[in-house]
């Protein structure tokens, strides 16, 4: 620990920081659009830049270590004029169609022109002139507004290790794009959007389907009915300025009533269900000598990932479809059926904290008769905008519950929204499966938190079991390779592709840091904490409905409704 | 499933068509296929498909949304897909799905280049069997 003066006050600073990381903790704001947290500074911006007593030129204070005895100014006058020189440069080629851009009001870019108080433009540059790539049913790139802070890069290379994107070119004619140009629907994109969450710009948004939604709503000859995911409630809110880690569930379903959806089904239910078939599936395989250690199949970017990076762990990962893929099997077939219906008359909607969940509902697999399961997905900040379209104010609406019979959850379908979240739902209801008594203490802390990876080793009845939870890709590439190399004390295995779980979601509203991401957390957990039910086992419509329909977990009409299967990818076909 | 289903492919780009052949082929359709609109529309005197895979700027930049007009008016039950990059080149947003839109794009489905095989095989049995 050592003394520097920051803006001729003392500080205290430790060996190994850079300026930014002490310049934070001291609540002195640095503008940055590169710097990513937990990830190694990239200093490509420049924006950070700081005063140093004795250095020749402004350093950035992101990649610039700490040292005794320096004296740093952050706000001197040659400081904020390089900022705003910054600033200006980076306008110089950059679209001016803010009005109609995605982020507009959202931009990074533009809130600091804002705070840097540009007013004109100093330098006509000739504009960006790339083509858009709307080729993917997830994301959108749009490389004119891109700004290289080569933060998608990183995010996608360093965080998920897919390296989807990466920097063409040279000098002035640089740009991110992908492998050979090809469009990011025939990449390795596994349409995660933690890149969209990164973007200081518009250059990366999700494909939007609000029209497509609105449409229908709008069709008298459709029934259109909606699911809503666990972890869209904890974060929903923020789209309204409200800080992180509310929980207005019954508001969300309320407005959802109010825009027009016919029914508003929890995707908790469909949770609860994928626990009880994913529980028989798991005790089965270990049972029977089945193949194990099982992957958890709730996470439609993992999957990708698993049919392009891993296809020879495909036989582990669980046949179980995600909750949104059950939700709209039991949707178009059994409540369809049971309402009258034609399953293509009626629009099923789901709103995810996902941008691969747009990409899972239109995979061949996930539909019966061509007709899809699940036809159109939102992300939260499309349900956002929708909200506001519509004008509904969520704080005067009443709060309504969900839908029967698809509404009533436990809340350990509640917690699939934070990572560690499926594991504890499955080891309480696998304890039930195997000792035929409850758990003493539901919680399990072990699972909790927001760490990358975690681990349990337990002791249930007479089974000794191993389960892994990771979130993140990097961290289940790892994991995947000690599989390889011969680890085999693991039965289970939870993956997640964003790092945290749903509740980071690239669906979720921007703008969140890891306080954020740890708000939405807890708000789950406290729902668990409070809930009457906490187990999916004792959810009383999960019971009627394999009473009523689909007989028994891993039964025929089960096997033909929730389950499904893989292939192995070839992303440059 | 109507696998012996005739398969219209028209585009300008030589590449696209020996690309979408090899797609559509290998699920077992017949392809015939055509280079632009008007080779499309004497194609289409002497056959007809069961489903058209149709670009949209060829000769001119709204040949497709020709083309598909014709293709509905000789025969009204045939599918049509337009794929495309035009959001892309333009910027513009067309959808197939809103009501509107319909009432003058005579598609039943737009479709962005570049288009994964399975997505194509999953329009393909979606249209033919079911719509």
């Amino acid at each position: 620990m050592f003394k520097i003066e920051v803006d001729h006050k003392t500080v205290e600073a430790n060996e190994g920081e850079t300026l930014l990381t002490v310049l934070k903790r001291e609540g002195i704001h640095i503008p940055t659009l590169c710097y990513i947290e937990g990830l190694p500074p990239s200093g490509a911006c420049r924006m950070c830049l700081v005063e140093v007593e004795g250095a020749p030129t402004l350093v950035p204070s992101c990649s610039y270590p700490a040292a005794a005895g320096m004296k740093i100014k952050t706000q001197s006058p040659k400081v904020l004029a390089a900022r705003k020189m910054i600033i200006e440069l980076l306008l110089a080629n950059h679209p001016d169609d803010c009005l109609y851009c995605d982020k507009n009001g959202k931009c990074d870019l533009q809130t600091l022109a804002q705070d840097m108080g540009v007013r004109q433009r100093r330098f006509a540059g000739k504009k960006n002139n790339r083509e858009m790539d709307v080729s993917s049913p997830s994301i959108i790139r749009d490389p004119e507004k891109c700004v290289l802070c080569g933060k998608c890069v990183r995010v996608c290379e360093e965080i998920q290790t897919v390296s989807a994107i990466d920097f063409n070119g040279r000098g002035s004619s640089a740009y991110i794009g992908t492998a050979f140009d090809n469009g990011l629907n025939i990449s390795s994109c596994i349409n995660c959007g933690q890149c969209i969450l990164v973007c200081p710009t518009g250059a990366l948004t999700e494909h939007s389907y609000i029209n497509e939604v609105i449409t229908a709503l709008n069709d008298p000859t459709k029934t259109v009915v909606v699911q809503h995911a666990p972890a869209v409630s904890v974060s929903l809110a923020e789209e309204f300025k409200v800080k992180p880690g509310r929980d207005i569930d019954g508001k969300m379903v309320a407005a959802l009533r109010r825009i027009g959806f016919k029914r508003v089904f929890d995707t908790s239910f469909t949770a609860d269900l994928t626990i009880m078939e994913e529980g028989s599936e798991l005790v089965q395989r270990i049972l029977t000598g089945g193949v194990l250690p099982m992957l958890t199949s709730c996470s439609p970017g993992w999957i990708k990932f698993v049919e392009e990076f891993y296809p020879d762990f495909i036989p582990n990962v669980s046949t179980c479809k995600s909750p949104q893929q059950m939700m709209g099997a039991i949707i178009k077939n059994f409540w369809a059926d049971r309402e009258k219906l034609k399953p293509s008359d009626v629009v099923s909607v789901s709103i995810m904290p996902c941008t691969a969940k747009k990409f899972e509902c239109s995979r061949e697999e996930m539909g019966h008769d061509y007709v899809p399961d699940v036809d159109y997905v939102l992300t939260t900040r499309e349900l956002g905008q929708l909200l506001r379209m519509y004008g509904i104010d969520l704080e005067a609406i009443e709060p309504e519950a969900a839908d029967n019979p698809f509404g009533e959850r436990s809340s350990a379908g509640k917690i699939f929204g934070a990572s560690g979240g499926v594991m504890e739902a499955a080891v309480r209801t696998a304890h039930f499966l195997i000792t035929g008594k409850e758990m003493a203490d539901l919680k399990i802390q072990a699972l909790r938190g927001i760490k990358g990876s975690k681990e349990l080793h337990a002791k249930i009845g007479d089974l000794e079991i191993g389960a892994a939870v990771v979130s993140g890709l990097g961290n289940a590439r790892a994991l995947l390779d000690q599989l390889r190399e011969g680890r085999s004390d693991l039965h289970f295995i939870e993956v997640m592709t964003c790092p945290g779980g749903c509740i980071n979601g690239g669906g979720q509203p921007l703008g969140a840091d890891i306080e954020a991401v740890k708000a939405r957390m807890q708000a789950l957990y406290q729902i668990d904490r409070d809930a009457p039910v906490r187990v999916s086992h004792h959810n009383t419509w999960v019971q009627r409905l394999y009473d009523e329909f689909l007989g028994k977990p891993l039964g025929e009409r089960s096997h033909h409704l929730l389950h499904t299967h893989y292939n192995k990818r070839n992303v440059l076909v | 499933m109507n696998k012996k289903a005739t398969i219209l492919i028209v585009d300008d780009d030589p590449d696209i068509i020996e690309q979408l052949t090899i797609i559509i082929k290998s699920e077992g359709y017949e392809v015939v296929a055509a280079g632009g609109q008007e080779e499309a529309e004497k194609t289409l005197m002497a056959v007809k498909p069961d489903l058209a895979v149709i670009d949209l700027m060829m000769e001119e930049m709204d040949s497709g949304f020709v083309l598909a007009h014709e293709i509905k008016k000789l025969y009204p039950g045939t599918p049509v897909i337009l794929l495309t990059s035009v959001k892309s080149a333009t910027g513009l947003s067309f959808a197939a799905a809103s009501p509107d839109q319909q009432s003058w794009i005579k598609a039943d489905r737009f479709l962005d280049k570049p288009v994964r095989p399975e997505q194509l095989k999953n329009e393909l049995s979606r249209l033919l069997n079911h719509d």
